[in-house]
């Protein structure tokens, strides 16, 4: 699975992509992106939401708009949008 | 006997996506000559709306700017405003869409954004004009970071309608 990163996130985080394994096993918890958010620490710090996913971040999966909820399949690419300042 | 309702065709939507300056009467004007090579039947072109977005000479605190920066997630973008402008295109009815927009570093004065509608009428020419602008500031996967003194800042929010 590929994480990706955009503009001030990835600044913030010094990185704009990761692969992960996702955990399969039968008995797994299923991997979300509001999951993987906490795991990755990528909150400002503890004190930025208790470094859960911010309303204000937006999850893409496979390059479409998705809930932070969504389980993850393999081989999925999931991305943390920061807000939008197009035009 | 079919019943079948009579489909429209779908519009044509032209969706760019830039890395170089570009002159956006130019851009409209090749849209218009490709449309009209389509036929005078292609869309309903009685009415046409444009708007063009230029990057203004100050940042968002009022220092002096010396370049926007605009990042975007390649593919995404491309097909969030695409899908946009079919949304768009369908609520109204337009018949012809040309979604123009920058990337990279943008200077003052620039166009980054260029938005045109063909439609039957001047309402919906306008309306989709204005609703997909405001679609693709929010919808669209684009970041913009102002450039000023050599520092760069992200920036937070839209501008006010």
């Amino acid at each position: 699975m590929r994480v990706r990163l955009f503009a001030s996130l990835r600044e913030r985080a010094g990185w704009g992509e990761r692969l992960l394994q996702l955990d399969l096993r039968p008995d797994a918890q299923p991997t979300t992106a509001a999951a993987l958010w906490r795991q990755l620490a990528l909150a400002a710090g503890p004190e930025d939401d208790g470094g859960e996913l911010p309303a204000t971040v937006r999850v893409a999966i496979n390059q479409a708009f998705a809930a932070p909820d969504s389980p993850l399949a393999p081989g999925d690419e999931v991305a943390f949008l920061p807000p939008i300042t197009g035009g | 006997m079919s019943t079948t309702s009579p489909v429209r065709p779908a519009p044509p939507i032209v969706v760019q996506l830039l890395e170089a300056p570009f002159q956006p009467l130019e851009r409209l004007a090749a849209w218009q000559r490709s449309l009209a090579a389509e036929g005078p039947d292609a869309t309903g072109s009685a009415a046409e709306s444009h708007f063009i977005g230029r990057v203004r000479p100050t940042t968002a605190t009022g220092e002096p700017l010396e370049a926007l920066e605009l990042e975007h997630y390649p593919g995404m973008t491309e097909a969030q405003l695409r899908a946009l402008a079919e949304a768009c295109a369908a609520r109204h009815g337009a018949g012809a869409v040309l979604v123009a927009h920058r990337v990279g570093r943008v200077r003052p004065g620039e166009a980054i954004v260029l938005v045109a509608v063909q439609a039957d009428r001047r309402g919906p020419a306008l309306r989709c004009v204005q609703e997909l602008l405001e679609d693709l500031k929010h919808h669209a996967p684009f970041w913009k970071r102002e450039w000023s003194g050599g520092r760069g800042t992200w920036v937070a929010g839209n501008t006010p309608l």
